[in-house]
């Protein structure tokens, strides 16, 4: 807890401590809570009071045993993989268009499913900015990750999704005339979108909708607004999964605020190209 | 694949031995002991890790996944995870029993949710209910429940009210969000917030001396329990 803040202030983020540690938060809840957890001690505190709760529920679960061969696939998979360096104490943030950003041992890597060829987060992030051309990325592996989130976090709300470690698709979108436009990065229950370059719309009267576009079907994925043509990053689809199952995606301007059953003005496409 | 009877089918036919282990001091310094063995790159601690855990993490991912296969997948990447940065375990956060099967629940609950559509897991939502009812509200499977969870927990459970039972089990069991269990259980999603805080409250006082304390926390003694909403 953060010195201006009462225990009644607070009571928002016991509430997301537990859902953290349960790993039941929603995405837009979990950007919040990435944010503070890093300069407060209470939430630390009862994301591991949480986790001792749970570990007596496990502990008492019927225990079968595992089979033989999963030791042995154990003790074959450590014998071949390296240990990563020991965190050096103090880590420093390398000025870049973007904020660093470490990725929490909270987030698990996830397995390649399928055809897809899927990236892990590091190269989801070397992706995206060499897609957009952002500028170099610093996704630093310490100890101190708490503390250097600390100082990017106001920023990074959505880079704390984009780079979270698991697994991206990521597709460059281009207007009709082939001007890059937007990069979409789909993982199995978050889409976020990278705009550079999409005119601004107007909130009252229509949006835009993000699409899946294989095999000649349309379906809507989310819908959401520019408010600048500026580059920005923005997370337009969470709470579903399946994101990361398709392999076109579009944009299209819609009027009105739903998304219709198909698209009417088309202004970007692209496919999966990683 | 039908989780809730896939669950039910499963625990028929392999139910084991229920442990309730006691929280032993000499537990956790062993556990921290194999950690920094593994840091100081010894492979055979990670044998003695896997010897002390195997069986409630191996409980636990069996548990959310419902498939003995996609568990054992769950716990390989757990203790190669821990192998590979054993430093991303913070003394003074926990006890290692907890971060690592912490890290089980998580890594279970990211396949599950790989392997379901959101379609689907609603569809096995009601099963999922059935299971986290109370006690005395179930005929058929009393006998399979009781011996799914320990006499302990079960006790601990039972000292929830139904709501915060129903929306800590969907979670810590099932693997849902808090708004997926807010849509199962027809509950604004701000209330499943406060249910999930003040029933963990009351799970942690009604477990006693078998939850290892950890000062500061909102679940403290210090923090009045909340009535069951």
């Amino acid at each position: 807890m953060t010195a201006d803040q009462t225990p009644v202030d607070h009571a928002r983020f016991d509430e997301l401590a537990v859902g953290w540690a349960l790993r039941a938060l929603e995405p837009e809840d979990e950007s919040v809570f990435v944010g503070h957890l890093a300069g407060c001690a209470r939430c630390a505190a009862t994301v591991a009071e949480t986790e001792e709760v749970m570990a007596v529920l496990a502990t008492d679960l019927p225990q079968p045993e595992p089979s033989e061969g999963l030791r042995l696939r154990i003790r074959d998979a450590v014998a071949g993989t390296e240990q990563q360096p020991e965190p050096a104490p103090e880590v420093t943030a390398v000025p870049s268009p973007l904020p660093a950003r470490v990725p929490g041992p909270r987030r698990t890597a996830e397995p390649t499913s399928g055809w897809r060829r899927l990236v892990p987060v590091g190269l989801v992030a070397a992706a995206v900015a060499a897609i957009v051309g952002l500028g170099v990325w610093n996704v630093v592996l310490s100890s101190q990750q708490e503390k250097l989130q600390a100082t990017v976090a106001e920023q990074s709300a959505v880079m704390d999704g984009l780079l979270s470690p698991g697994r991206a698709t990521i597709a460059p979108l281009t207007a009709p005339d082939g001007k890059p436009v937007a990069t979409v990065v789909a993982r199995a229950d978050e889409v976020d979108l990278i705009m550079q370059g999409l005119a601004a719309n107007d909130p009252r009267s229509n949006t835009y909708v993000l699409w899946s576009m294989d095999d000649g079907n349309a379906e809507a994925l989310a819908t959401f607004d520019v408010t600048s043509p500026r580059v920005g990053l923005k997370t337009v689809g969470s709470g579903s999964t399946g994101f990361d199952q398709h392999g076109i995606y579009g944009i299209s301007l819609e009027p009105g605020r739903k998304a219709p059953s198909l698209p009417t003005e088309v202004v970007a496409t692209g496919q999966v190209t990683s | 694949m039908n989780r809730g009877r896939h669950v039910l089918r499963t625990m028929r036919v392999t139910m084991g031995a229920v442990s309730t282990p006691a929280r032993r001091p000499e537990d956790a310094e062993r556990d921290a002991d194999l950690l920094r063995r593994i840091r100081s790159g010894d492979q055979t601690a990670v044998d003695g890790l896997y010897e002390r855990f195997r069986r409630p993490a191996f409980a636990l991912a069996r548990r959310i996944l419902a498939d003995d296969v996609l568990a054992e997948d769950v716990l390989q990447e757990v203790f190669l995870s821990v192998w590979r940065d054993p430093s991303a375990y913070e003394r003074g956060r926990g006890s290692v029993a907890s971060w690592l099967l912490a890290m089980v629940h998580h890594k279970a609950v990211d396949a599950v949710r790989r392997e379901e559509s959101q379609r689907r897991r609603r569809a096995l939502a009601e099963e999922e209910r059935v299971l986290d009812e109370p006690i005395a509200a179930r005929d058929v499977d009393d006998d399979v429940w009781a011996r799914v969870v320990s006499e302990r927990v079960r006790t601990a459970l039972g000292g929830l009210s139904a709501p915060q039972r129903e929306a800590l089990t969907l979670a810590y069991y099932g693997g849902y969000t808090q708004r997926e269990v807010a849509a199962l259980t027809g509950t604004p999603l701000g209330t499943v917030k406060t249910r999930m805080l003040s029933g963990m409250r009351r799970l942690k006082q009604e477990l006693g001396g078998a939850v290892a304390e950890v000062a500061g926390g909102a679940l403290g003694p210090s923090v009045a329990p909340e009535a069951g909403r």
